[in-house]
């Protein structure tokens, strides 16, 4: 005898005309929900966050939360509604695809078969995947066929519509297929207060010799609960790079991922969070090197404030057989409030003994030697001391190839720092 | 008219690892007025980058006997940014990397500084002065959204703090061997901005171990430095004498008793 719940969401599936496949898929999901664990993070207690607690599969309209500024974005949704798509027609005609999850699906269901939790990230890893495969509502494709380069960045905004109590499950599925060039800059904030569960996962496939940037600016709300995984399989000689700037206000808990898998291959996963409040966040920022002569490094900065908690692991690990690899990450943090509790802590996993490995950590305060030439201009403490955390986390910032998106993120820096300093003073 | 003046003063710093203080300052005075330009030779290890950093309120140095004051008012209790404020700009021998700011957005910060928060400088005002100065400069508006510092070479570095002085307007400028690493051409290029600062609003105190530059900003008074004290006043004649002679031999001419760095 099945639960009311399962009913309901086998029937939510069918009522949205979705195939078999994916019903059935939803529903095996489901049931593991209650049999699987939580994803495994080190020094971060977050079993009793409820990030599984919402049980609905439905599809809002949110289209009259569009905002009334308008962002240049080439993809838009709000809540589970697409609300805006530029894209230029030429590239359509190569064959690039690039919309909504669900519309890829009508028109493309065999893609997203093949893929959808089955290869980069599979639904039954553990409770949180399980429960995004049952309850995904929203997100989109992007396929690129093979040689196919993109030189302008695609911009996607996604906004969590919290008029409503609705769980956001967005899943991105990216498929690059060999030789394929494309940035992505993706914007995740949310509009309104009601408390609710973010569960996003993001699945890149990076084939042989293509070339991926994906770069994210997240914004969530603070009654949010949210929980990401993010994970690239990466071929030979492909290349992948992540630049995430976690900027968040909500609980997080997450997992970025690199899995150099052939001969050749590089990625270089880098994030910033700043924390504040009584904000908790827990992050692993992984990168395995597997195949030959792969290359995997890991740069992550974080800024404390407050009362909050960061926990910022980077996981390198070079497999047995992976000879020839090279693995190297930073990791830092600046503590800008006694009361913060934060650690950087770079794990090193060697199978190997012909392979270069580095790390280093390290908690310090505000760049002394920074601070002083700011202010030998004439510019203030506060203001010295905002531009020198900048600085700090400028090889994320760096890394984000839109300008707009960029300053965006140095203006939501910007208002939290003065928020902080001016507790201070 | 203004006045800097720095009167008996003496310094120390604490070696780091020896965690003990010594005196490198053993009593200075020196007076600039707005409308001259003072250069200030030594050798090696004098303290005349003390000098300076202490001019500008480095912590690392700590003032132990006399005083700096600004039109009669002591700068000793303020703070680094308060110095600049009123009027003091020091270009650095090491200027330090700030990746994330860009350079003109440091410039538009260091300008409001001085300005009613209100009224930030208006755009155009700010673009045509830098513009002009970039020209003056030979340095190409790609500068100035690069990233403060990072990946200058030496040269361009010091052509930045140049820049910096040009577009901040102080009223003394204080330059640290601006001229160190410079090429030929770039000399000729940094004095240029140095000599436009020239009128009767500005004083400036040049750092300097060779004769060269002062020949394309001839300074007004030419001061030589030997362990912690200015030991002789001069025109930009003393600087071309030492140039030939060195230091030993102004040295022994003043009966002093200092042993210079590079002899044994
Ligand atoms: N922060 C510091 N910590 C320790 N010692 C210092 C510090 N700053 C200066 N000193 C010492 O003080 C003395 C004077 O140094 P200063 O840099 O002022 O000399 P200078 O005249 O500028 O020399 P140069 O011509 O080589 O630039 C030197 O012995 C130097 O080692
Ligand atoms: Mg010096």
């Amino acid at each position: 005898m099945k639960s009311d719940r399962y009913q309901e969401l086998k029937h939510a599936s069918q009522l949205h005309q979705e195939p078999d496949w994916l019903t059935a898929q939803r529903l095996n999901a489901f049931d593991l929900i209650g049999q699987l664990k939580l994803p495994h993070m080190q020094r971060f207690a977050y079993e009793n966050w409820p990030l599984t607690k919402q049980r609905n599969l439905v599809w809002q309209d949110s289209k009259e939360q569009m905002l009334d500024k308008q962002s240049t974005a080439n993809l838009i949704q709000i809540g589970e509604t697409k609300v805006q798509r530029k894209f230029d027609p030429r590239l359509d005609k190569k064959g690039v695809i690039f919309a909504d999850l669900f519309a890829v699906l009508k028109s493309r269901p065999e893609l997203i078969k093949n893929y959808l939790m089955k290869q980069v990230i599979k639904y039954e890893e553990n409770k949180l995947t399980a429960y995004h495969m049952a309850y995904m509502n929203c997100g989109y494709v992007l396929y690129l066929p093979s040689n196919c380069v993109i030189n302008k960045p695609i911009e996607v905004d996604l906004v969590q519509d919290c008029t409503n109590k609705n769980a956001w499950i967005p899943h991105i599925l990216i498929i690059a297929e060999k030789g394929s060039q494309v940035k992505i800059v993706q914007h995740l904030k949310t509009i309104g207060n009601e408390p609710n569960t973010a569960n996003m996962v993001m699945e890149v496939v990076a084939k042989a010799n293509s070339h991926i940037e994906i770069s994210s600016l997240e914004e969530l709300n603070k009654n949010t609960l949210f929980y990401f995984n993010r994970r690239a399989n990466i071929a030979e000689n492909a290349h992948v790079e992540w630049a995430i700037g976690l900027m968040n206000n909500c609980d997080t808990v997450g997992d970025l991922d690199s899995e150099l898998i052939g001969e050749g291959s590089y990625a270089n996963s880098k994030a910033i969070a700043i924390t504040s409040g009584k904000q908790k966040v827990g992050f692993n920022n992984r990168v395995t090197n597997r195949g030959l002569h792969t290359t995997g490094l890991i740069n992550q900065r974080g800024v404390l404030l407050d009362s909050s908690k960061l926990i910022f692991d980077g996981i390198g690990q070079i497999v047995h057989g992976a000879h020839g690899s090279n693995a190297d990450q930073k990791n830092r943090v600046l503590m800008m409030s006694d009361e913060a509790k934060g650690d950087a802590n770079p794990l090193l996993l060697i199978d190997e003994n012909d392979v270069i490995a580095a790390h280093a950590a390290s908690v310090g305060p505000v760049d002394k030697m920074q601070m002083y030439y700011l202010m030998s201009r004439g510019i203030s403490y506060a203001k010295a001391q905002r531009l020198v955390i900048r600085g700090f986390l400028g090889a994320v910032i760096d890394a984000i190839p839109a300008k707009n998106v960029r300053q965006n993120m140095i203006d939501i820096l910007e208002r939290k720092l003065i928020r902080e300093q001016n507790k201070q003073h | 008219m203004s006045i800097l003046e720095v009167k008996n003063l003496h310094v120390e710093v604490e070696d780091t690892e020896k965690k003990v203080r010594k005196e490198i300052l053993k009593g200075v005075n020196l007076t600039i007025k707005t409308g001259e330009i003072h250069a200030i030779m030594g050798p090696n290890g004098t303290g005349k980058s003390t000098l300076s950093e202490t001019i500008m309120g480095n912590p690392h140095y700590y003032v132990t006997q006399g005083n700096i004051l600004i039109d009669g008012e002591s700068i000793l209790k303020m703070t680094v940014d308060e110095r600049a404020r009123k009027g003091l700009f020091l270009a650095m021998q090491y200027p330090a990397e700030i990746q994330g700011v860009t350079n003109v957005e440091f410039l538009r910060a260091a300008i409001n500084a001085r300005r009613p928060k209100d009224k930030p400088v208006p755009v155009t005002d700010f673009l045509n002065d830098l513009d002009q100065n970039l020209n003056l400069l030979d340095m190409s508006e790609s500068m100035t959204e690069r990233y403060l510092n990072q990946g200058f070479s030496g040269g361009e570095k010091k052509r930045n703090e140049i820049l910096q002085m040009l577009m901040i307007k102080p009223k003394f400028g204080v330059l640290d061997e601006i001229d160190s690493g410079l090429d030929i051409d770039a000399l000729k290029v940094v004095s240029r901005g140095i000599n436009a600062m020239r009128s009767s609003s500005f004083g400036a105190l040049m750092i300097t171990h060779y004769q060269r530059l002062l020949n394309y900003v001839v300074p007004d008074v030419v001061h030589v430095m030997m362990d912690g004290r200015i030991v002789k006043d001069g025109t930009s004649e003393l600087a071309k004498k030492l140039e030939d002679e060195g230091y030993a031999g102004l040295r022994d001419e003043l009966g002093l008793h200092i042993k210079l760095t590079d002899e044994d």
